[in-house]
């Protein structure tokens, strides 16, 4: 399957040899592991936790080659960005399977570009590890069929609204709860989430508003939540509008205990809203830098690399997502894509990574390795996202966790 | 009635920027019967001149983060030059290139060549800045101050006042300068104009000069209440076209005050319900349009035989 590289490519493979011989004796590049990445890295407001995502997918991969590689061979990472653009990001899934023959890809960070090429990976067999994107679809739309290839280490939308609503019914005192989301298909969605999951909690909100993503005063959707009387707001929208939300809130001078989905860990959030006005609003994330020593160990790393890194939690589900497959490549013993889903699904040794230890994270019907129990609460502290508990969260029990 | 002062503080402090806008619209409309349709991107490409300058002058890259430490008055005073002359350069190119060779043929070809300017500018702006919002911190702070219990930021009054002050200055130009009536001797008639001896192709480029220069302020007063973007251009210049067409594209004070009355407007219905903003503010026009078709304070145009 090289063969129209290899000689084409003496000199390359020739420095590459040197390069190998240099460092350690490994074998020769033919032996590689290829595995694809694939996210934006430029184009849309979730291009910073694809930028994160790569670190965590680099670091992983230098840790395992470190370690002696997979089946004695070397894991080698092969990066496309796909700037947010579902024709790109098809366009990359197809060369990077096709050409780049790799035994699996990481990606994507946005869930439309997922919804849009799943069936690529899904016919040709090759597994596929969504370390960012949160669509609750993702990894159903093939669950019924023989094995299905897409797993999935991030959040889901779902889960965090469970995390989300068990917090605001036990923090609101007079049974007020609000939302407010964006007029988008993801702000919408939300909303019906959230109103099907606080249901479960036998309530109903207050009130639910709406604002343009690109609105930059909310103070008359504001108003109207605070003459209902709601002590608790749940926003459903991106960093930038809750940004501007926020601002809102200070203009009015109406401060409820406001909450929010993981998108509030993009800089955008503090950058616009300033640092003390971005600590207000409290959100769902599966980890945060200082959650335990081992992401304070990664955060270090890779602030070392890259200090402009804005998101970690990005870069750690993306190392796990990683070992994971490492892991399932090497209990496998092959790189075959239809024998590595089915390794995944029937369980791989315990593998500890940074947000937890993975005990059989996967199985036939479940492809999601991170769920609502694993899911904190955090809120930027200093211009860092730093993990928040309190009274209410000491409170919380796994029963309050309704979805 | 708190509820009802807050609407009203946050439409005037959006309606000024439409009211801006507007008035560059007026501008080279009633002088050479021309709009710029990228009139947008202009705004967009003042905000980001004035963070790319402010962000050189803390030293830091164009892709950096400002902080309020960066921005006081005298920066964002250099900042506010910069942006003009570049801008008026760029009104000065875009005559050149862009409306001045269709200028006589029939057709509308300087619509699309303008449309075509605007997504130049910014693409070029997307290459040097990139498509994320770019926040620029107010030179008068964010403290908030309450009127009678509602809230208002510094730079929102920053907006009101250099609205106003705008507005008369140009009122008094308009009207009281011997460069004012020339302006309106060549909107009233280019030919007559020139053989009484006024030097049209000046005051044409002047036009296009100020009409640029206007969405440039626009862009500085705006950007620290919505944060610079190569994306916010669009739905503005549409909302201010809107304001031109609501208060008569011919009369200048009639854009000020279309500006005004659709940013209230806005508010107010969102007061009531968030989504129907939109549909009522284009409703309007098209009322307008069917009652008034030259506008609130248009004139209606007239031939003299």
């Amino acid at each position: 399957m090289f063969k129209h590289w290899i000689p084409s490519k003496p000199l390359s493979l020739l420095a590459a040899a040197l390069a190998a011989a240099c460092v350690i004796a490994a074998p020769a590049r033919a032996q590689d592991i290829k595995v694809g990445f694939n996210a934006d890295q430029s184009g849309t407001a979730v291009a910073e936790l694809g930028i994160a995502a790569r670190h965590g997918f680099d670091l992983a991969i230098e840790d395992i080659n470190k370690a002696g590689g997979v089946l004695g061979r070397k894991l080698v990472g092969v990066i496309r960005d796909d700037t947010g653009a579902p024709p790109k990001s098809i366009q990359n899934m197809t060369e990077l399977i096709d050409s780049e023959k790799v035994v699996a890809v990481l990606g994507p960070a946005n869930s439309g570009n997922a919804l849009a090429w799943l069936h690529l990976p899904q016919q040709k067999k090759i597994p596929v590890i969504v370390p960012v994107a949160t669509a609750t679809d993702i990894t159903r739309r093939y669950a019924n069929e023989p094995q299905n290839y897409i797993y999935r280490i991030s959040m889901v939308d779902r889960e965090q609204v469970a995390l989300l609503l068990a917090y605001a019914v036990k923090a609101t005192k007079n049974k007020k709860i609000a939302f407010i989301a964006d007029s988008t298909g993801f702000g919408q969605q939300g909303v019906k989430d959230l109103t099907e999951v606080l249901a479960l909690h036998g309530q109903q909100p207050v009130a639910v508003e709406k604002f343009g993503p690109k609105d930059t005063d909310m103070t008359s959707q504001l108003a109207k939540i605070r003459d209902s009387g709601a002590d608790t707001v749940i926003v459903y929208g991106l960093a930038d509008a809750n940004a501007q939300l926020l601002r809102s809130m200070e203009k009015i001078n109406y401060f409820p205990t406001t909450l929010g989905t993981w998108g509030n860990m993009s800089t955008p959030l503090l950058n616009i809203a300033g640092k003390k006005l971005s600590e207000h609003i409290i959100f769902a994330t599966s980890t945060a830098e200082d959650s335990n020593p081992r992401a304070v160990a990664l955060a270090a790393r890779v602030r070392e690399r890259y200090p402009q890194m804005p998101t970690f939690v990005a870069a750690a589900q993306s190392y796990d997502a990683t070992i994971l497959l490492a892991a399932a490549i090497k209990q496998a013993g092959t790189t075959d894509g239809a024998k590595v889903a089915s390794t995944l699904d029937a369980g791989v040794p315990d593998t500890q990574g940074i947000i937890k230890l993975y005990k059989k994270p996967f199985n036939k019907t479940e492809h999601d390795a991170l769920s609502v129990s694993d899911f904190n609460l955090a809120r930027w502290k200093d211009g860092r996202v730093t993990s928040y508990s309190d009274a209410i969260t000491k409170a919380m029990t796994p029963a309050d966790l309704k979805k | 009635m708190i509820n009802l002062l807050q609407a009203l503080l946050s439409g005037l402090a959006l309606g000024g920027i439409y009211a801006l806008v507007a008035l560059g619209f007026s501008i080279t409309h009633t002088t050479t019967k021309t709009l710029n349709f990228g009139q947008g991107e202009f705004l967009v490409a003042g905000s980001l001149v004035a963070v790319g300058t402010l962000l050189l002058i803390s030293g830091k890259s164009q892709t950096g983060v400002l902080t309020s430490a960066d921005v006081n008055l005298l920066s964002y005073g250099m900042a506010l030059v910069v942006s003009l002359a570049v801008l008026g350069v760029l009104g000065v190119i875009l005559y050149f290139t862009a409306v001045r060779p269709f200028f006589g043929s029939a057709g509308m070809s300087w619509v699309m060549s303008t449309i075509g300017f605007g997504i130049i500018l910014q693409n070029t702006a997307l290459a040097i800045w990139g498509p994320g919002s770019m926040a620029m911190p107010s030179p008068l702070g964010e403290t908030v101050i309450r009127i009678g219990g509602a809230g208002i930021r510094p730079q929102e009054i920053l907006v009101l006042a250099v609205t106003a002050v705008v507005m008369l200055a140009l009122d008094h130009v308009l009207r009281r300068t011997r460069i004012g009536k020339a302006v309106r001797a060549v909107a009233a008639n280019r030919q007559a104009a020139a053989l009484m001896g006024i030097n049209v192709a000046a005051i044409v480029v002047l036009a296009f000069v100020v009409s640029s220069g206007l969405a440039g302020l626009a862009g500085l007063l705006i950007a620290p209440i919505t944060t610079a973007s190569v994306f916010m251009g669009l739905s503005i210049a549409l909302k201010a076209f809107s304001a031109a067409i609501v208060g008569g594209l011919t009369s200048p004070r009639g854009c000020i005050a279309g500006g005004f009355l659709l940013g209230c407007v806005e508010a107010l219905v969102g007061l009531w319900r968030a989504e129907m903003r939109e549909i009522t503010i284009f409703a309007l026009i098209i009322l307008v349009l069917v009652i008034k078709p030259e506008g609130l304070f248009g004139q209606k145009p007239f031939e003299k035989v």
